[in-house]
């Protein structure tokens, strides 16, 4: 159950977000809300030139099937991965939701009430070496997310829902291409006929081509496998290659694959010549260099919001300013109270009550960087509704949250710990603006900032004993609450012996799992999308989350670059698929 | 402190009793006075030092009173004013980096700490990390200097390759490369995690680090005591090992002693400074100077009031640490010339 999360010092995982959504013939429910700022930015480009990607933490992995940043999933969907289909590049809200044909001739048929899908496979498709894309590529590939002893990483929607049989456990019986224990059951279940694949699924999968934009359902050559070994081989079939080996932390180089043959891509415009990675730097090297605009960094672009201590510099210079973009991300930043150690319900609500939400966001530098969460959902997934229950204001209210603390009978001050991610100015002022409001309330806080991995070890069992409070982020990996809300909070799929999941409250509701179960048997996607809100207002009630903020992007880029789109599709990072310098 | 031989003070002493001939006429030429006398009769004509030492002696009482000042409510350091910092990328909204009558020199962005609060208890933290660094090296330096200055032979030998050893080390790239580690076993210990941990590897660590430099300057004076009549005579009517060290040879090293203590302590203040800047020192909210000034560092343009404060304060504590010592050498031992 390994996940796609975000974080402030760790970066960014989950992927795509859209605004409104119309999922396979479904109707829009909702109209779109706060979302972001101008379409594109800049007249379209013309090929040629170098393109610089400057960045801080590492890619942890180019294996395409272990991929869940949300960043290194758009990265590598635009320049190497192509996948059955794929994201527009379009700043459009509605238009991004529209899907396109990539490595298939079209959207693929379903039948069977959404049980059974079938792609046919475009000819002449190859990979960097020469060969052919086959339909066998697409199988293999996809099976190696089923060895999750060496796979780990990337999302496992397919482990819940491809018609394997499963253990009593609930695990699959399918182990992987590489002990290939329980393969006549996955040959069962996808099958290839000449380019034509088949997906046999045991529940209706209804937005299941939106998954197949995640890289994890990405071909993979089997005779270049090489398991763990291929962590940081870049296996292309797309416009560009690496030229070289990757080199982490470092910086590398990306060049035209000259197998790729444009005619089959719609989706990418590939202008560059080439497109050179630099790793490691610091998000304030990152702003300096960006707003000096020289040399190189003219033809720049990050993933790296920019820094505070920039941010007047940027808005405030009008030349900046009309290379920055100020988008809001998928991302939802939220608090989670263990549930195995602040068991008074009344407790957690007097948490969620002190909890000051627009604190958190001054601290992170005010109102360009986020706003206020009612919900873990955010605001652009279908269906979305506003979860504060409990009516609590943006600044929280200490006064109610000490009744409450009160009412539950608990002496004051009431100790707790809070984990989160730290070891930057920024989050550690985060923390101890939370630090005192809480205190306020009658909490007395011990900070517990983790400054080297974070989710590691919050999903770490044996640690669960040690925190009452933690932080989290996440974004959707398609505007349906199918993507947030069983993922971080189905005990079943996410507590196990030796990992907490996405769940680090250890949150188990015999109630809400089966309001999931049906949810997720609902066909029609707008009603499932009702389902999801209920089931957040049943999380909201039990205080499962603390909702703080939707995050916002500051995101600035060299005076050279051209064609410059705030695309949701690749999580308002930027979209390499249309990018060209000047 | 018995009698010192301290040769060249018997020049100085006339040259001090003629400046002070104007009052006393009769008595002074009579008037015995311990080296340690005459030495502050020079620290006082040296005006560099006086300013140094009024400064010091003014940060380290407020060094000390900061945490009483914290329990009584007058400094605030954790006290949050979010209303003052509603600038773009929560910068003070007021001129100078928000200094009021409330807040003297501004507040701090995205917080609204008061900065004056957090920089009187950050010098309270940096002085206090600075001091026990500094303790530790000296008694480690001060050991092993004496044992193997005075014992000469296969001790001097093997200490001298250590000190070799623990200066040839690439220093930061070792407490970098460490910290976890050590920060780690430190917590197993039962030292609260976070910041105490770190407070602790610190003064451990800077403190590891610099005992060579006590070392070889007690070795060398050692090796130079050890020939002198009054240790020969010591030794000659069976005093222990132990004696010699502590009652003839330490109290003729307090000179140096001293001298490389105050030389010593604003490095380890710019060390302490540089890690938090790294990520392995005392981080932010806790206030050390090396943590305010980390926050600080990329505020150069946005609000440089938040910039240079912090970076004033280290340096004046620095500067007047460093001149001071400079001073105390020129009158503890006035053989060194300038």
């Amino acid at each position: 159950m390994s996940g796609k999360r975000s974080a402030i010092a760790l970066g960014v995982l989950a992927t795509v977000t859209a605004l409104v959504v119309t999922a396979c013939g479904g109707s829009a429910g909702t109209k779109s809300t706060d979302n972001s700022s101008s379409g594109s930015t800049s007249s379209a480009g013309k090929a040629g030139g170098t393109l610089y990607y400057l960045t801080k933490r590492p890619v942890e992995h180019w294996d395409p099937q272990r991929t869940y940043i949300g960043r290194d999933i758009s990265n590598m969907t635009r320049l190497f991965t192509r996948t059955l289909v794929q994201y527009p590049a379009t700043a459009d809200a509605q238009a991004a939701l529209k899907l396109e044909p990539d490595l298939a001739t079209d959207l693929g048929t379903s039948s069977n009430d959404a049980k059974t899908w079938k792609f046919t496979l475009k000819s002449g498709i190859k990979w960097a070496d020469g060969t052919d894309v086959t339909c066998a590529d697409v199988k293999y590939g996809i099976s190696r997310t089923f060895a999750t002893d060496v796979i780990t990483g990337g999302p496992n929607y397919i482990l819940q829902f491809l018609d394997v049989p499963k253990d009593a456990k609930g695990a699959s019986t399918y182990k992987g291409p590489y002990t290939k224990v329980g393969q006549a059951a996955y040959d069962k279940a996808v099958t290839c006929d000449g380019q034509t694949i088949t997906f046999q699924f045991n529940k209706p999968w209804a937005d299941f081509t939106y998954a197949l934009t995640l890289p994890a359902f990405a071909p993979y050559k089997q005779s270049a496998d090489q398991g763990d070994k291929s962590n940081f081989t870049v296996l292309s079939d797309g416009p560009y290659k690496l030229d070289g080996t990757w080199k982490q932390g470092g910086t590398n180089t990306f060049i035209r694959n000259d197998q790729y043959d444009a005619k089959t891509d719609t989706v990418r415009k590939a202008l560059p010549d080439k497109v050179v990675f630099t790793e490691g730097l610091t998000d304030e090297t990152i702003a300096q260099r960006l707003i000096a605009d020289s040399g190189n960094d003219k033809d720049a672009v990050t993933d790296r919001s920019i820094v505070p201590a920039y941010q007047s510099q940027v808005f405030t210079n009008p030349a900046v300013k009309s290379r920055t973009e100020n988008p809001v991300s998928p991302f939802v930043y939220y608090l989670v109270p263990n549930f195995k150690k602040m068991t008074n319900p009344l407790v957690r609500q007097a948490l969620n009550m002190a909890t000051d939400r627009s604190g958190w966001i001054t601290a992170m530098g005010g109102s360009t960087n986020g706003t206020v969460a009612q919900s873990i959902n955010s605001p652009a997934l279908l269906g979305y509704k506003p979860a504060n229950v409990y009516n609590v204001p943006d600044a929280g209210d200490p006064v109610k949250a000490k009744a409450l603390l009160q009412q539950a009978g608990v002496s004051l001050p009431y100790p707790i710990t809070f984990t989160y991610s730290g070891g930057t100015p920024t989050t550690e002022k985060e923390a101890a603006v939370e630090k005192a409001a809480w205190e306020k309330a009658g909490f007395k806080v011990t900070l517990n900032e983790l400054t080297d991995t974070y989710y590691d070890v919050i999903q770490n069992p044996a640690n669960a004993a040690k925190y009452d409070v933690t932080w989290g982020g996440w974004g959707a990996d398609w505007p349906s609450g199918s993507t947030v809300i069983p993922a971080l909070f189905d005990s079943r799929i996410n507590l196990n012996p030796g990992s907490n999941g996405q769940d680090y409250g250890l949150y188990a509701s015999d109630t809400v799992n089966s309001m999931i179960d049906a949810a997720l048997n609902q066909s029609d996607v707008t009603q499932q999308a009702n389902a999801w809100a209920g089931i957040d207002q049943q999380l909201a009630k039990d205080v499962a989350y603390i909702p703080l903020l939707v995050q916002k992007f500051i995101m600035t880029r060299g005076s050279g670059i051209t064609g410059y789109i705030n695309n949701p599709d690749t999580s308002m990072y930027p979209d390499l698929g249309v990018i060209g310098v000047s | 402190m018995s009698v010192t031989p301290m040769g060249p003070d018997v020049v100085e002493a006339e040259t001090v009793v003629s400046d002070d001939s104007s009052d006393v006429s009769v008595e002074q030429a009579i008037a015995g006075r311990t080296p340690w006398q005459l030495a502050w009769a020079r620290i006082r004509r040296d005006r560099t030092s006086m300013v140094a030492l009024v400064i010091l002696v003014i940060a380290i009482v407020v060094a000390l009173l900061a945490p009483i000042m914290v329990a009584v409510g007058l400094l605030k350091p954790y006290e949050t004013h979010q209303n003052l910092v509603q600038g773009i990328g929560s910068i003070p909204t007021g001129a100078f980096g928000g200094i009021s009558s409330h807040h003297w020199l501004g507040v701090v962005p995205g917080t609204g700490w008061d900065l004056l609060s957090r920089i009187i208890l950050g010098i309270t933290l940096s002085l206090l990390i600075a001091f026990c660094a500094t303790l530790v090296s000296l008694v480690l330096g001060t050991l092993a200097g004496l044992i193997s200055g005075y014992l000469g032979r296969w001790p001097d030998f093997w200490i001298s390759r250590g000190m070799d050893l623990v200066l040839a080390f690439p220093q930061l790239l070792m407490l970098l490369a460490l910290s976890p580690v050590i920060v780690d076993r430190i917590t197993k210990f039962g030292v609260p995690t976070g910041n105490p941990s770190r407070i602790v590897y610190l003064i451990f660590v800077l403190g590891f680090f610099g005992w060579p430099y006590f070392a070889r300057i007690i070795r060398g004076q050692v090796l130079s005591l050890r020939e002198r009549e009054f240790i020969e005579a010591a030794k000659s009517i069976g005093a222990s090992n132990r004696r010699i060290y502590f009652k003839e040879l330490l109290p003729n090293l307090w000179a140096p002693i001293l001298i490389y203590f105050t030389l010593n302590l604003p490095v380890n203040i710019s060390a302490e400074a540089a890690l938090s800047f790294l990520g392995v020192g005392v981080q932010s909210p806790t206030p050390t100077l090396g943590s305010v000034l980390t926050d600080a560092a990329s505020y150069s343009t946005a609000d440089p009031v938040f910039f240079f404060a912090p970076g004033i304060v280290i340096f004046i504590l620095v500067l007047s640490f460093n001149l001071l010592g400079d001073g105390l050498r020129d009158a503890l031992d006035p053989k060194s010339s300038r």
